[in-house]
């Protein structure tokens, strides 16, 4: 069985984009949420082995989605998506219990070492 | 990224090799030129070590391999002593545990203290020290991050919070506070201790691009041996069921797979043959062709119970051990023997009685056989049913003391000692508080009594029979269904709300006269046959309105607590064959029900666990 994934990223672009790393390196991508709350709806509902979370996202922030999902289940995986500048919020997010971060743009090959390290 | 993947096929081949290994070296005593069995072992250790070195767990490999070099030797016709049984028995325990570490994503645990013991050297399963309390080593860590990484306090935080999964941290430069404000630092330097080598830790790090520069370096092993509640004490038999019962994944007969595609062509052909009937108001074609769905989803369902389906013998293998070492430890000769082991129940039937069954064979050996006998386990198909039988040879239980014993413990009243029925005064034991501290041996003394088996029998929709003679042994038998999802229910109507109750736990339905009703005390009775039996109105159970007396009364005769009840509902609507959802979390924790189901109309019925609600106010 493949492993599953949950994107949540309020651009489309990026959704696409890290849908395409994702499907090339075999994963199921179960689900796309655009805003935190529907990530963590998607979240309860799907159960994924791993969601990638923009740190920015319109009603409920990713760092606020990504409490919540800990809250629900401890061993969520969650891989936060920042961009540059915004050190604060990684460092609340990894408090938080984010496994790692992947920093924008994305490169594949980042995206693709950063997921293997955290699923092992 | 597939070595998870891999991980939990890894889990689970290894350690089904693990429990064949156990079972084979219990019987191998006074067999030890069965060649067979020898190489069958050897085998086994053979296959562990090379799934564990080329998964990279270097402990599990060394000590399979050096199991597999003792097994040669008795593959080359040396004789194999009880010491050498129990050796191999604590290496094949020792790579439990190891496998138990991988599964929990944990360092491998230490194996020296086996490997480097004295072939010769008897170690006793009752002074066997702490299957592996590991030797710390303090490593010393410098870890400097590149210029160009992003968010570097960030990362310090995660590292510090990896390297946490390896060991214990200390001196830790920056401090955690000062990387949690955010600080700018791009170094850490910390002492870690950890059962890992220099290399293994740089191992861990080797996938991370962000640092620049790692630089470990060691000490002498610390003196101080850690003391580790998990890794230390007994925790021997008891745990492992969890391991190969709830592993994640399961093996699947590729026959089976290829019904499953089938059947969903099938389903794929009907669903067009509904369509087409509907869209032509062809109302003939319609009504076969959901006659055919109807047989089609039954055979899904027997394809799929069967996916579910696994031997008995996956929890009876470990029994033998079990006799074996709790017999020798209170010095009788006990013999187990199994039948029917291979006969097939579903897994989550499995796992809830693994326990259960073996408290009773603990038993056993612990209260019924006096000095030598034998215990028999015997599992029989009986329709629908599997009957697990739990029979030894010892003394009996003797229902005069089991009476004396209640009465002591206020369980029963004076009088219903004197009347009890010694059938009935053997169901005494499963009441909740009946066994105490004061018997319970070393050995049986897990927490779980026969109560506890009763309950996890009757939730499963089950039921415990008790049957004893003294001075001829005991028969405790557990009727289990085969399969979980799918029970048959009684429909019936109270306060014009639809529930249901599982028909395996219903005796008979009666419609009486009110008159029929007699009274004794507060406590309404009725003559049923030769029998008194009391009654309740599910109504007030269920704190509902109780509405004028009718004449005449809907009876549902079942057995709760271990006697006769007739419970009164409004109406019996009828039975039927139904799915049951279990609650979703946190209502599965609720008294009273056992889930729920849905009806051909769309309809939610709770299936009621009469006992349960009950249960708090007795």
């Amino acid at each position: 069985m493949a492993n599953r994934v949950l994107i949540a990223d309020d651009a489309q672009f990026m959704r696409d984009l890290l849908r395409d790393i994702f499907e090339q390196a075999g994963w199921d991508v179960v689900g796309e949420a655009e805003n935190g709350k529907q990530a963590v709806e998607q979240y309860k509902l799907l159960k994924p082995d791993l969601v990638t979370m923009d740190i920015v996202m319109p009603l409920r922030s990713g760092i606020e989605a990504l409490s919540d999902i800990i809250a629900a289940d401890p061993g969520a995986r969650v891989v936060m998506c920042s961009a540059l500048g915004q050190e604060s919020m990684v460092m609340e997010a990894v408090k938080a219990g984010a496994r790692d971060f992947i920093v924008k743009p994305f490169q594949q090959e980042q995206v693709e070492r950063i997921v293997q390290r955290v699923m092992a | 990224m597939d070595m998870a993947k891999f991980k939990s096929m890894f889990l689970s081949e290894a350690g089904e090799h693990l429990k064949n290994m156990s079972a084979q070296l219990v019987t191998i005593e006074g067999a030890s030129d069965d060649r067979d069995r020898i190489n069958s072992l050897f085998r086994g250790a053979h296959s562990i070590k090379g799934m564990a070195a080329s998964m990279g767990y270097e402990k599990m490999a060394e000590l399979a391999h050096h199991l597999e070099d003792s097994l040669d030797h008795f593959r080359q016709g040396k004789p194999i002593s009880p010491t050498d049984v129990d050796r191999l028995l604590d290496g094949v325990d020792l790579l439990e545990g190891l496998l138990e570490d991988i599964s929990q994503d944990l360092p491998e645990r230490e194996i020296a203290d086996f490997t480097t013991r004295p072939v010769d050297q008897k170690q006793s399963v009752e002074d066997q020290p702490p299957a592996a309390a590991a030797n710390p080593v303090t490593h010393y860590l410098q870890l400097i991050l590149h210029d160009n990484v992003v968010s570097p306090a960030a990362r310090l935080l995660l590292f510090s919070k990896s390297l946490e999964r390896l060991g214990t941290i200390d001196r830790l430069v920056p401090s955690l506070e000062q990387i949690m404000n955010g600080q700018e630092h791009r170094s850490l330097q910390l002492s870690l201790q950890s059962d890992l080598t220099a290399a293994e830790i740089e191992q861990a790090f080797q996938d991370y691009p962000e640092i620049s520069q790692l630089s470990i370096s060691s000490e002498p092993p610390a003196e101080e041996r850690r003391k580790d509640d998990r890794r230390s004490g007994d925790r021997r038999q008891g745990d492992r069921r969890a391991q190969s019962l709830t592993a994640g994944t399961v093996r699947v007969d590729t026959n089976l797979l290829d019904q499953f595609i089938n059947l969903t062509g099938e389903l794929v052909t009907n669903r067009h043959i509904l369509q087409t009937a509907l869209a032509e108001q062809r109302w003939n074609e319609l009504n076969d062709g959901l006659g055919q769905l109807g047989k089609l989803v039954k055979n899904l369902h027997g394809q799929v119970v069967k996916v579910r389906m696994m031997p008995v013998s996956s929890i009876t293998e470990r029994l033998y051990r079990v006799v074996r070492d709790l017999s020798r430890k209170a010095g009788k000769e006990v013999a187990l023997k199994v039948e029917g082991a291979e006969i097939e129940l579903d897994r989550a039937i499995l796992e809830e009685v693994a326990d259960p069954l073996m408290h009773m064979v603990r038993n056993a050996v612990d209260h019924g056989i006096e000095q030598q006998g034998t215990v028999q386990v015997r599992i029989r198909r009986q329709r629908s049913h599997v009957h697990i039988l739990i029979k030894d040879d010892g003394r009996g239980i003797d229902p005069r003391k089991l009476r004396e014993r209640a009465l002591e413990k206020g369980l029963i009243s004076p009088k219903q000692a004197e009347t009890m029925s010694d059938m009935n005064a053997l169901q005494l034991i499963c009441l909740p508080g009946f066994s105490t501290t004061t018997e319970v041996t070393e050995t049986s003394g897990r927490g779980v009594g026969m109560d506890v088996v009763k309950a996890a029998v009757e939730k499963l929709d089950g039921i415990l029979q008790i049957d004893s003679a003294l001075g001829e042994g005991s028969r405790i038998t557990m009727k289990l269904p085969l399969s979980v999802a799918i029970i048959r229910i009684l429909l019936i109507r109270c306060n014009d709300r639809l529930m249901a109750l599982p028909l395996s736990r219903i005796q008979q339905t009666h419609q009486i006269e009110r008159e029929e009703i007699q009274s004794r005390g507060r406590q309404l009775l009725i003559q049923l046959k030769e029998e008194k039996i009391p009654l309740i109105s599910l109504r007030k159970s269920l704190h509902m309105p109780v509405p004028p007396a009718t004449n005449r009364v809907s009876l549902v005769v079942m057995e709760l607590f271990g006697r006769k009840v007739g419970v009164v509902v409004d109406q019996i609507v009828g039975h039927q064959e139904v799915f049951v959802k279990k609650m979703p979390a946190p209502f599965d924790r609720l008294p009273g029900t056992n889930g729920g189901a849905v009806l051909g109309d769309g309809q939610v019925v709770f299936i009621l666990d009469v006992q349960g609600f009950l249960g708090g106010r007795r």
